[in-house]
């Protein structure tokens, strides 16, 4: 600034004056603040940080909650998260918390996770009685409080806990698995304040005592909040054993989504044979696994631009940072073939917003998936009717191209097979409908194989 | 001190030396003491050295004239004319990301904390928090009548034409393309996934109680009625439908 007469709205005094440092002195005074949000960068906070956990079970020998534990029926796989610590992670027996993000926009994520499911042979249930974590909406409008919050995470978790008994099970046999980042961030971060505050356990518990939603007249919280990247990364190796198209030839950046490793950042996972330990193991692990070449970016760290309120009223911040930030550097600095991300919202940013690029002249085409359906896309899904990428805007098309998928013809069976739902044929399910209503009028109880 | 005219800085945000305070003093420690009142507040901010961390790796400190640091800073040091002042356009450019959580040295999370001055925002209604989330009300009125955010029906070149043409690749009605998920509980248009009736009324206890419906009915109360009406009709629909069963029993 070169005249200190202009007053600006910066909050500087009138005291500030330009430093005039030239390009190379300026990034030598603040290499220091710029730093990366690498694992290194959040060790720092170690020594103060309590592992909730501890404070979770002291809570339930007090006789103040019930833990929903995750035991051998659910085939626990042991991971480590950001301090080395254990983190259990179920593979199978699931209960899966749909993403309302992800179900009305994307819809080939969670369908890409079930067939993966399907053809592992892991049981699961998707069902009706379960709502979104709400937190999208509270992050974005400020609509909702730590006790509604609190409340449906719990009225949520519940429902996972007993909606075996539908099938004739006990309670507990599902555990439930969380697929968006923004549910998974917000019910970690829930959980640990319902743990802490039992101001707030007595408010939220006379709610979904009315509910008829607690156990033994205690609040059940889960053993561990798993986010499905999580189960992904563990389940990786059996993944890659059912590949059938190779990848090595593709250039993929991960983008890693801010509410799953940003938010209590002491529970996510960390392994040194990914990237050094230097980043979220989450998929960049299972994409390493499938022989594609995960390259790093400067800006791998920023987040895609979402901003919960941004996306929908104020979408120039939200395009501006997804192109300029994430998509013009994944391309034009690491040439990438795919962006692969874990999370409901940076999907969408990253995906919907790069045609609106062309009105600044920035022609940017890169296809967008959520890992787990790249690693279906490459174990054999089908594209269109699994892995539905006619829901996303980016050119997933070229993708397939370079895959070597003849995606025309996958088009054109995906085109017929909508003819023939049309004309009142038979829809394909990935398990059996009867069983997405689990209590309430219509509800019938169905005899299980297993 | 005497002024003789006013700069601009004064203007926006209130002199702090003139005698006319902006707003009344005790609503500002009203404000400020909902704020300091919420159990997560001492969680989220321990202290503050003025770093400029969070700010620095901020993506709306990009694009906006917002920083963490001077929420932080506001926070930490009582400035209540400030956070008054904060609370009217800044807070609201907050992307959510927790970055800044992410790096604290001291552990604050200043996204937490704009959090709890939205909410403050909104209790006492704000025209900042009813301005902003005028556009966000189709949105709230999905979520709290249905326990979904985002339905396929919203997803159109209507309410999304800088999304592209590609936004539907494949030409056929949107309830067949529904059909073709092989999600049973995903053939739905109006809400992402079918929810069960029962769930949608436990939600709605859920939203009484913990005062939601009191919130939307300060910042937005013609949404308010729409939702209430709304609401009674499941109700209804609820009662009907256990009253049929209990006859087949």
């Amino acid at each position: 600034m070169s005249n200190n007469n202009d007053e600006r709205f910066t909050g500087h005094g009138a005291e500030w004056r330009d430093s005039n440092l030239s390009r190379e002195e300026a990034n030598v005074a603040t290499a220091w603040v710029e730093q990366k949000i690498d694992r290194r960068s959040m060790l720092t906070n170690k020594d103060r940080v309590e592992d909730v956990r501890d404070a979770m079970w002291q809570l339930e020998k007090d006789g103040e909650i019930i833990v929903h534990r995750i035991t051998d029926q659910h085939k626990p796989v042991m991971a480590k998260t950001l301090y080395g610590w254990d983190k259990k992670i179920p593979t199978n027996q699931l209960w899966h918390h749909k993403s309302c993000g992800q179900c009305g926009n994307i819809p080939g994520y969670p369908a890409s996770l079930l067939w993966m499911m399907n053809e592992m042979d892991i049981s699961y249930l998707d069902e009706t009685d379960q709502t979104s974590c709400t937190a999208w909406n509270y992050h974005g409008s400020g609509i909702g409080n730590i006790e509604s919050l609190a409340a449906v995470f719990l009225r949520n978790f519940h429902q996972a806990y007993v909606s075996a008994q539908a099938e004739g099970r006990d309670p507990g046999y599902y555990y439930p698995l969380v697929h968006c980042g923004t549910s998974f961030g917000n019910y970690k971060e829930v959980r640990e304040y319902l743990i802490h505050s039992a101001e707030l356990r007595e408010r939220v518990k006379a709610i979904l005592g009315k509910l008829g939603r607690l156990v033994d007249g205690k609040l059940l919280i889960p053993e561990e909040i798993v986010h499905y990247s999580e189960w992904v990364h563990v389940m990786r190796k059996q993944i890659a054993e059912r590949q059938v198209i190779d990848c090595s030839n593709l250039r993929a950046t991960v983008h890693s989504a801010c509410h799953v490793y940003k938010m209590v950042p002491q529970d996510v996972i960390y392994d040194d044979d990914v990237m050094g330990g230097d980043r979220v193991a989450v998929s960049t692990g299972i994409i390493q696994e499938l022989g594609a070449q995960v390259i790093d970016y400067s800006t791998w760290y920023d987040c895609c631009g979402f901003g919960f309120r941004h996306i929908i009223s104020e979408r120039e911040f939200t395009r501006s940072y997804a192109i300029d930030r994430k998509i013009k550097v994944a391309v034009e600095e690491a040439n990438s073939d795919v962006m692969i991300g874990h999370d409901t919202g940076c999907i969408t940013t990253l995906d919907k917003n790069q045609w609106i690029g062309k009105a600044k002249g920035s022609n940017y085409d890169l296809p967008i998936l959520a890992d787990i359906q790249f690693a279906a896309l490459v174990c054999g899904a089908h594209p269109y009717k699994i892995v539905q990428s006619h829901w996303h805007a980016s050119s997933t098309e070229t993708l397939m191209e370079k895959l070597g998928i003849d995606w025309q013809a996958k088009k054109a069976e995906f085109e017929a097979y909508l003819k023939q739902i049309e004309a009142g044929g038979d829809q394909e399910n990935l398990y059996d409908p009867r069983r997405m209503i689990t209590g309430g009028p219509g509800f019938k109880m169905i005899e299980q194989n297993s | 001190m005497s002024h003789h005219s006013t700069t601009r800085i004064q203007e926006h945000i209130g002199d702090p030396v003139s005698a006319d305070a902006p707003v009344d003093r005790s609503k500002l420690e009203e404000i400020f003491q909902d704020i300091q009142g919420d159990l997560r507040f001492d969680h989220e901010l321990n202290g503050c050295l003025n770093c400029g961390i969070c700010t620095a790796t901020c993506p709306s400190a990009h694009y906006y004239d917002y920083s963490p640091r001077e929420i932080v800073q506001l926070l930490w040091t009582e400035n209540l004319e400030g956070i008054y002042d904060a609370m009217q356009e800044k807070i609201w450019a907050c992307a959510q990301c927790y970055t800044c959580a992410a790096r604290c040295p001291f552990g604050n999370s200043p996204g937490g904390l704009v959090m709890l001055m939205r909410e403050v925002a909104i209790k006492h209604g704000m025209e900042s928090a009813k301005n902003v989330l005028r556009p966000f009300s189709r949105v709230m009125l999905k979520l709290i009548s249905t326990g979904n955010q985002l339905s396929p029906d919203m997803i159109n070149p209507d309410h999304f034409p800088d999304w592209g043409p590609n936004i539907a690749k494949i030409e056929a009605p949107l309830k067949l393309l529904r059909k073709a998920i092989p999600m049973a509980t995903l053939n739905t248009t109006k809400t992402a996934w079918e929810v069960n009736l029962k769930t949608s009324i436990e939600l709605y206890t859920i939203w009484e109680e913990t005062g939601v419906l009191d919130q939307l009915e300060t910042i937005d109360e013609n949404l308010f009625d729409v939702i209430i009406d709304i609401m009674d009709e499941k109700r209804d629909d609820w009662d009907d439908l256990v009253e049929e069963h209990e006859d087949e029993d």
